[in-house]
């Protein structure tokens, strides 16, 4: 389904100018003592949740900015609540 | 010539213990009980199913099947997979309409020539009918095809892949139900699974919207849920995105389009349908969403992609469009793993589009999974820890594949 999405810089766009940067994963785990299997969870593992979730975003057809979200997957749509 | 309708299936009666309960009332889940009693004598199972049967990615496909995939791991699965439609459709005692129309993967530069040319030789290598032919040979295969230097990626030339073509998706759900229900299986539609039930590491039943089974295996099977499910029952996170993916038909037009036609650089697919209809897809919205919802984007790309190769079809209208849940895995191969992390726990999903095609054959060895409780050989390549591994399938490269950049 299309939708919008609000760039910081210029504003609501269509979502279709956007590249979608994956879900919030926080800070990339620091490297002394990272196993392969917390690589492999900060790498490729995703909650997968229905509901809302904060993720990337950049506005590829536009200015270029990267920035945060938070989207409802079961609605796709834009929400200024926080993540369930 | 109409007579009394009997029901394919029959009204199952709940149990409160089954051997195995399958999570998901589509392919996978049918097959994998068809299966388990044809060739494990493993009768008392439960499929359940939150909507009815064939609701999700089994009757939202366009039907193609084919074994043109491109890496070693992937290709013997397939190509059993489609050795076994002609079996299944004698041993289900039901018509699957398999058309056996063949598969064109065209190519639009030089270098995706080479890497057909590649692709062709693994597959080959392997056993597969396939080769390389040019654009004339093309033409004279496929005359609704525009070889001419006309469209913005002239058409150098094409996989071909004889064995390919089409199956009747529908028929496909209600053969395998028939045959499962008639071997033992109760299917419960219109019942969702909420719960998996965990004791000291080891799977001992599941909570449904009509109450508790106990059932010492369980298999995920439930398409594009499948990672949703692992994450809100089990809080195992699944290295899948979720994606929507559309597809439409055109009004039916008398016989037009001889082959699958496909082409990566246009990122369109085609086939004509038993019925007449184009059928055609493969647009992905690279955001993961559980809604299946059709955008307007959509159908200008796709008339514009069909009307560059096959230019008879402009003013053609579409008739329908609909969209389906694809769980991608970022190597583009499917996630089968049994006991890991939670004992009784099976999982087969990540299929991304590529759960029509293999789901029988799936469903063979998934059955011989949870029956004999060790990994098939043919399934070692697909298992979860391979992401930790480092281990990922060289499928993406595959020229003729869709993913949701291009």
């Amino acid at each position: 389904m299309s939708f919008t999405i609000e760039c910081p810089v210029c504003g609501k766009r269509n979502a279709y100018e956007f590249r979608y940067g994956e879900v919030d994963q926080g800070p990339r785990p620091s490297e002394e003592g990272l196993t392969p299997e917390q690589w492999c969870g900060y790498v490729y593992r995703r909650p997968n949740a229905g509901g809302v979730q904060k993720e990337w975003w950049c506005h590829r057809d536009g200015c270029g900015v990267w920035f945060t979200i938070r989207r409802n997957t079961l609605t796709n749509l834009q929400v200024h609540e926080p993540e369930a | 010539m109409f007579g009394k309708f009997k029901r394919l299936w029959k009204e199952p009666s709940w149990k409160s213990s089954y051997d195995v309960a399958i999570i998901g009332g589509g392919l996978h889940g049918l097959a994998t009980a068809y299966f388990l009693a044809r060739d494990h004598g493993i009768r008392n199972i439960a499929i359940l199913e939150k909507r009815f049967i064939g609701f999700g990615g089994s009757g939202r496909n366009t039907a193609i099947v084919r074994a043109n995939q491109r890496t070693a791991e992937n290709l013997p699965l397939y190509q059993e997979g489609l050795k076994l439609w002609p079996v299944l459709t004698r041993e289900l005692d039901f018509n699957l309409m398999f058309h056996q129309c063949g598969n064109l993967n065209l190519a639009h530069s030089e270098a995706a020539m080479n890497a057909l040319r590649m692709q062709i030789a693994s597959a080959q290598m392997l056993g597969v009918d396939i080769h390389l032919i040019d654009a004339h040979e093309l033409k004279d295969l496929c005359p609704a095809v525009d070889i001419s230097e006309r469209p913005r990626y002239p058409i150098f030339g094409a996989m071909y892949h004889p064995p390919g073509g089409i199956i009747r998706h529908d028929a496909l759900v209600w053969g395998l139900a028939k045959a499962a229900s008639a071997s033992g299986t109760d299917i419960f539609q219109e019942t969702e699974a909420t719960g998996i039930r965990v004791e000291h590491g080891k799977v001992t039943g599941l909570e449904t919207s009509r109450g508790t089974i106990h059932a010492p295996r369980i298999l995920l099977a439930a398409g594009g849920y499948s990672a949703r499910l692992a994450w809100e029952m089990l809080r195992i996170p699944l290295p899948i995105s979720v994606l929507t993916i559309q597809a439409m038909v055109t009004q039916p037009l008398k016989p037009v389009l001889s082959h699958v036609v496909s082409s990566g650089a246009y990122h369109v697919y085609a086939n004509q349908t038993l019925k007449g209809e184009i059928a055609t897809g493969a647009h992905m919205d690279p955001w993961p969403n559980f809604t299946t919802r059709t955008t307007a984007h959509y159908i200008k790309h796709q008339a514009e992609a069909l009307s560059e190769i096959l230019p008879c079809l402009r003013g053609v209208k579409f008739m329908r469009h609909w969209a389906g849940l694809a769980d991608m895995t970022p190597d583009m191969a499917p996630i089968m793993e049994g006991n890991d992390p939670v004992e009784g726990l099976y999982m087969d999903c990540g299929w991304g589009y590529f759960g029509f095609k293999s789901a029988p054959v799936t469903g063979k060895y998934m059955a011989r999974y949870i029956a004999e409780q060790r990994r098939p050989e043919i399934l070692k390549a697909f298992a979860l820890n391979r992401f930790c591994e480092n281990r990922l399938l060289g499928e993406t490269a595959n020229p003729p594949g869709y993913g949701p950049w291009n």
